[in-house]
């Protein structure tokens, strides 16, 4: 029995052995099983049409772990442990492009047609004019609301297309007084909103030479100034956490939200509250010079590594599937809501369709619409030490500190930290 | 003569082998990395591109605020949680040392289960029992004794004692059983006698079983003043650092210098020495006032 047994072993390990020898895996590190995944796992079955000797193993690494192990594997030297392929975050890439030369393949020229991709999209994967992502989903900015609520308050979602942070907060306290509904609900201590508002307007919180640029920046100023008002009006209700946010729109304690488009995918979670959201765009700052009513939140993008063994393949299969394949965004949209920032999936028919959740809005078309508006900002290297400063600025602020000492801290903070 | 000599030797080669494995095993993955981050906290840079500087980092850091915050963080923990926790194992531990106490074992194992949760589940759960809406807003609103829920990790102080409370909860069994440990080997008969002189429980406890624990409360104190200082798990998942730094631990901090922001690790392995530091003059304070003989 036991010799049968080590027999079995011994011709599944032949088998196995000689089945990677013949064929090339290509490994993909990414998250979330219902989005990114998925997308991969449709991916991979277009191109295994295309080069049916390549198997795609996706290995399924939370973003924090991607960012830790990347960290890790480079400053150990080990670049054997990296993947193929990797999911990297928007607001991360050129901090680690910058930060680890040579690491990430150039796929400048790569054959992959970049301009068949969201302008402000690109700009977030381009290190010194070369291009090291192949952009993949949209986080365009958009307000979600729950007409029902708003019906009881005398608006529509007409009456937030198109309007200020004033009008916004105005109609805000009208909708609290009358329901007792806050429109939004926002994580504390995350600076998401902020972010949001900078970006509508153009600005980011470093200028075009990468400088820091928080004290003397009006148009952030305007925002911590909009964020203060919409907490002490109660507007805006503040949570501990994501699982908390995300539980205030699906257990209908607030109105509505403000973020990235990829929120959808939490809100259809709640089929009981079909046909009661609308979207619009987001309302756009008062003062600053810029405004518009249109930003970002979110996304992320497909990198190649240097070090990999089949990055040829690698890139033939992106090139194949996210940069090429508008089949592949036909599938991905229905079912996970995965909107592209690939601008020809724009045209087909699917990015169209009404959605019933939505009361037959056709949201995606909306969406895609506003994408194409996003001002271009860059994160920079630095986004992360400046996203932390500016939320404990904010956060001092709310517990009484004036705005002008709270962002001098926050850019000392950041000067200290990009300091030698 | 020649005989004995050898078996002497045979005998000490026999317990140098008995020690070889251990000790090779700390050198390589103790000493090694010690000496390796000692040499990486003389090296200043950004990522991979990191060059010698001498005491550059250390210089950096005392004008580093988020630092400083993240100490005076930790010692706050460190002054107020750590007696809060030592008194209550020791009250605990003699509580349940009482030979006519019953079911003495299962209380023991109630108080020392904590310890067998994993530090992240902990302090997810606790994040959600003290959430605004959580159940500890609850009763104590349905008990009356607050008005309005408590936003635990929305104020600077609420979110330290949130902090004080799950590392109470969750240290005070691990040193309780120390403390039951060391009663075992105090004997009946002292306290018989004390008995006898008329001492009440107080009295025999601050005169007979503290003065006798005197050398575990020393150890599990050095325990616990190391804990605080690398205090990670807690703040990471409970509260995150925030509101605005509050509790923000010296790791954490660490942490963010090396993976979440763009990697300094030289200037990382300075922080953590500084750490090092502080734990072994804390330690010898600890031995010279402690260790009264």
């Amino acid at each position: 029995m036991r010799k049968t047994f080590g027999l079995c072993l011994i011709v599944m390990l032949v088998v196995a052995l000689s089945g990677i020898a013949s064929a090339v895996e290509i490994t993909v590190w990414c998250w979330d099983p219902l989005f990114n995944i998925y997308a991969m796992q449709e991916a991979a079955k277009i191109y295994a049409k295309i080069n049916p000797d390549v198997t795609i193993n996706i290995v399924e690494t939370p973003w924090d772990d991607v960012q830790t192990k990347l960290t890790t594997a480079v400053m150990a030297g080990q670049l054997n442990t990296l993947p193929d392929i990797l999911l990297m975050q928007d607001n991360a890439l050129q901090k680690n492009v910058t930060n680890y030369p040579g690491i990430f393949y150039d796929l400048t020229d790569s054959g992959i047609d970049f301009t068949k991709f969201a302008d402000f999209k690109v700009n977030h994967t381009v290190v010194d004019g070369r291009n090291y992502g192949v952009p993949f989903d949209n986080g365009a900015a958009i307000t979600a609301l729950r007409v029902d609520i708003l019906e009881q308050a005398g608006y529509t979602i007409e009456d937030f297309t198109d309007i200020t942070w004033s009008r916004f907060i105005e109609i805000g306290k009208d909708v609290l007084a009358k329901t007792g509904y806050p429109l939004l609900s926002a994580v504390s201590e995350s600076p998401d909103h902020i972010m949001v508002c900078l970006q509508s307007a153009g600005s980011w919180m470093f200028d075009d030479k990468g400088n820091v640029f928080i004290a003397n920046n009006e148009v952030l100023k305007e925002t911590v100034e909009i964020y203060v008002e919409l907490v002490k009006s109660g507007v805006l209700v503040q949570v501990a956490d994501w699982e908390q946010y995300i539980g205030t729109i699906n257990r209908g304690t607030v109105a509505g939200t403000i973020n990235g488009c990829w929120i959808i995918g939490t809100i259809v979670a709640q089929p009981e509250q079909e046909g009661k959201w609308r979207i619009t765009n987001i309302p756009r700052l008062d003062k600053a010079p810029n405004a518009t009513n249109y930003s970002n939140q979110g996304g992320s993008s497909w990198m190649v590594l240097a070090n990999s063994p089949n990055k040829d393949i690698a890139v033939d299969f992106l090139k194949h599937t996210f940069a090429g394949s508008v089949e592949l965004y036909e599938t991905i949209l229905p079912s996970s809501g995965a909107l592209a920032t690939y601008l020809p999936a724009g045209d087909s028919d699917v990015y169209n369709e009404p959605h019933p959740f939505f009361g037959g809005q056709t949201i995606y078309a909306d969406i895609t619409e506003f994408a194409e508006k996003v001002p271009k900002i860059t994160y920079g290297v630095y986004n992360y030490e400046a996203r932390d400063a500016v939320a404990m600025a904010i956060s001092q602020v709310l517990q009484g500190r004036d705005i002008e000492s709270a962002l001098r801290e926050a850019e000392d903070t950041v000067s200290f930290l990009m300091g030698p | 003569m020649g005989h004995l000599l050898t078996l002497k030797r045979r005998q000490n080669l026999i317990g140098w082998l008995f020690i070889v494995p251990a000790s090779i095993l700390i050198f390589v993955f103790y000493f090694y990395p010690i000496v390796r981050a000692a040499l990486l906290s003389f090296q200043t840079g950004v990522g991979v591109s990191l060059n010698y500087a001498g005491l550059f980092n250390y210089q950096r850091l005392l004008s580093d605020t988020v630092l400083k915050a993240s100490i005076s963080n930790v010692f706050i923990f460190l002054i107020i949680q750590v007696p809060i926790m030592l008194t209550l194992a020791l009250i605990l531990a003699s509580l349940l040392n009482d030979p006519n106490l019953r079911f003495r074992g299962f209380f023991r194992t109630c108080l020392f289960l904590p310890c067998a949760t994993s530090l992240v589940s902990y302090a997810i759960v606790f994040r959600s029992l003290f959430a605004l809406d959580g159940f500890v807003n609850y009763l104590l609103t349905a008990l009356k004794i607050i008005e309005r829920p408590i936003n635990w990790t929305g104020n600077p102080w609420t979110a330290r004692a949130l902090i004080i409370i799950a590392l109470t909860w969750r240290w005070t069994g691990y040193n309780m059983v120390f403390y039951l440990a060391g009663l075992q080997n105090i004997d009946r008969s002292i306290y018989e006698a004390a008995l006898i002189d008329g001492a009440g429980g107080l009295t025999r406890f601050t005169r007979i079983t503290v003065p006798l624990l005197r050398p575990i409360i020393l150890l599990t104190s050095i325990m616990s003043t190391n804990g605080t200082l690398q205090l990670f798990d807690e703040t990471m998942n409970l509260t995150n650092g925030g509101p605005a730094n509050a509790t923000l631990s010296i790791s954490q901090y660490i942490y963010r210098l090396s993976f979440q922001y763009s990697p300094r690790f030289g200037y990382a392995a300075a922080i953590s020495f500084v750490v090092f530091v502080m734990v072994a003059v804390l330690s010898l304070i600890q031995m010279r006032v402690g260790d009264v003989r």
